[in-house]
């Protein structure tokens, strides 16, 4: 079961802002995840090798050529603050990696 | 700092060079507009999918097959969730329990003892966008502007075991690690434009072996600043010990005006990027044979070229150091050497103005530059016309032969002509003579290098200091005397 603590410190780490009710709201929500995800522990799967993928594709690569890009203003058009060419944020407080 | 044991592990970032970057088709030039090398897929934009580009991974397959790593033919892309601005889709696409390549070695000296590191690991993932902030440091800006280009260029990361000892052993290792790269081909490593980047861990324990926790420092983008961000950081460790004071798990800055390591944050645990298998990438599975066939096309790598050049031709560890860093200059030296000319000559000339011209720009062809050793190994023009017709060939290109035609260079081989210089330098240094006569056999440097400027450097060296010796001698009582 998912705790009160665990769904602040998700949000926390999603950066997502919750208020009380939110937060009763995806403690159920993800503990009902849990609930469907725990039906398939009646599944037998001795025999069934761990996957990380659905199906079986193989890499397909592409060759390295260049390819037209977007034009700068099509790519900034989306940015709700563009100035010189780039997106410019808030500014950040500290590196958060 | 004595009785602490210092142990050192890096993890270092190079990007690769390949024309697109790693997941979609935009070109991957350094020094472009902000934002114009970027599309749907860098740019995270919904419904856009990642497809990997066969030569970022062959790249890193080369890269770690001259790291001496085992390839894994079978790898996983995983996200690693995380927000900063740089990272459009809030998440990065990179390599975690299954790499690309483990188990690496690397040997290098420190000085004259052959080291060697253990590289743990190195994997493929995409380079972040580059955040521009305004204002000194990142604390201190007001906004952050954030240009795409940068991001999904393919990176490599390679993670060394935490086994060096010193700084200077840290630095011996990155520099030889460079080395490798650019001998592989696989990235033009320029720590100036961070194309090879550098984070450092250092932990300082009191008895070997015992635990303590690491510290990690970023922002090292040079070797001078990984040495002396280290030596900063051991110092300030062993300071914490000594006050009976414990070092807390932390990521540290190396800032550069202030020549200190600065707190960045507490360390997060790797469970915060929530990592999980990358859905939109099947699992990278690799042919055997294509690997081998890209161990075939490996070079020579540096400390292979060093013994080699030792043994095969009697190089000085100077020379071949010189040469084997400036693979350019191996590559002249080699060229040279193989139409059967000694080694040593070939060797002085290549690490002396061949590469101090070459610094200043510009190169000479092989072919040419061989031309001009000959010339001068028998005589035709001595050495010192040699450096004026190099610098020519640097400047404007010419060919050797026709340059010397040109310019009427030839040596004064004319031991009539030579003894009148020789009698006019003499008579005008009587006390220096004198001084000679008495003992100073040193004086001989002098006294040739003023025929040598009488001559314009175009006396013959060898016959200007036998034809000096024999004039010296005639008298150890040689007196001036008029004509
Ligand atoms: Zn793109």
């Amino acid at each position: 079961m998912i705790s009160r603590a665990e769904v602040v410190r998700m949000a926390e780490l999603a950066m997502l802002e919750l208020n009380e009710v939110e937060i009763a709201l995806y403690q159920a929500d993800l503990n009902r995840f849990l609930q469907s995800g725990a039906e398939l522990r009646k599944v037998n799967t001795q025999e069934v090798r761990l996957s990380s993928h659905v199906g079986r594709a193989s890499s397909r690569m592409r060759e390295d050529v260049i390819q037209r890009s977007l034009p700068q203003e099509k790519a900034l058009r989306n940015g709700p603050c563009v100035v010189d060419g780039c997106f410019r944020v808030p500014r950040v407080m500290e590196d958060v990696r | 700092m004595t009785g602490y044991e210092i142990r050192i592990g890096l993890e270092i970032h190079v990007e690769l060079a390949t024309n697109t970057k790693i997941f979609c088709g935009c070109a991957v030039e350094f020094g472009a507009p902000p934002n114009s090398q970027c599309c749907p897929v860098c740019l995270g934009l919904p419904g856009s999918l990642p497809v990997l580009n066969r030569a970022a991974v062959e790249y890193a397959i080369r890269a770690a097959l001259a790291l001496n790593c085992t390839i894994n033919l079978y790898s996983e892309f995983v996200r690693k969730n995380y927000f900063y601005p740089d990272l459009p889709k809030a998440f990065q696409i990179t390599q975690d329990d299954k790499p690309l390549a483990v188990n690496g070695l690397l040997r290098y000296y420190l000085g004259d003892e052959l080291m060697e590191t253990q590289i743990t690991r190195l994997h493929l993932e995409e380079e972040a966008g580059k955040s521009i902030h305004s204002g000194e440091s990142i604390i201190g800006s007001e906004y952050t502007s954030v240009d795409y280009n940068r991001a999904g260029i393919p990176l490599a990361e390679i993670v060394t075991a935490p086994t060096m000892n010193s700084p200077a052993q840290a630095r011996a290792f990155l520099e030889q690690l460079r080395l490798v790269l650019q001998y592989a081909g696989v990235s033009d490593c320029k720590m100036e434009n961070g194309s090879l980047r550098c984070d450092a861990n250092i932990t300082v324990h009191p008895e070997p072996g015992m635990r303590v926790e690491k510290v990690e420092i970023k922002n090292l983008n040079s070797f001078r600043a990984l040495e002396r961000a280290l030596a900063y950081e051991a110092e300030r460790q062993v300071r914490v010990l000594e006050r009976g004071g414990t070092v807390m798990p932390e990521t540290r800055t190396w800032d550069e005006r202030a020549q200190k390591t600065v707190r960045m944050r507490v360390k997060a645990g790797a469970p915060d990027y929530r990592y999980f298998p990358e859905p939109d990438l099947p699992p990278l599975e690799l042919d055997a044979a294509w690997i081998e066939e890209i161990r075939s096309t490996l070079p020579e790598l540096p400390l292979e070229k060093e013994a080699r050049y030792q043994e095969a031709y009697g190089l000085s560890t100077y020379d071949t150091g010189v040469l084997v860093r400036a693979p350019q200059l191996a590559q002249v030296f080699e060229a040279t050497v193989a139409q059967g000319r000694d080694p040593k000559f070939v060797a002085n000339w290549v690490t002396g103005d061949y590469a101090h011209l070459a610094r200043l720009g510009g190169t000479v062809s092989a072919e040419h530059f061989g031309q001009l050793l000959d010339m001068i190994s028998s005589g035709a023009i001595s050495a010192a016309q040699g450096k004026t017709v190099l610098q020519e060939m640097f400047a404007r290109g010419v060919s050797p032969r026709e340059f010397v035609a040109e310019m009427g260079f030839t040596v004064i081989a004319d031991r009539d002509f030579l003894g009148k210089v020789i009698r006019e330098v003499l008579t005008g240094h009587p006390e220096l003579v004198e001084r000679y006569c008495n003992g100073e056999d040193r004086l001989l440097g002098f006294f040739v290098g003023q025929v040598m400027k009488a001559t314009n450097g175009r006396a013959e060296p060898r016959l200007v200091n036998k034809l000096l010796v024999e004039a010296l001698a005639e008298g150890r009582n040689w007196q001036p005397r008029a004509e």
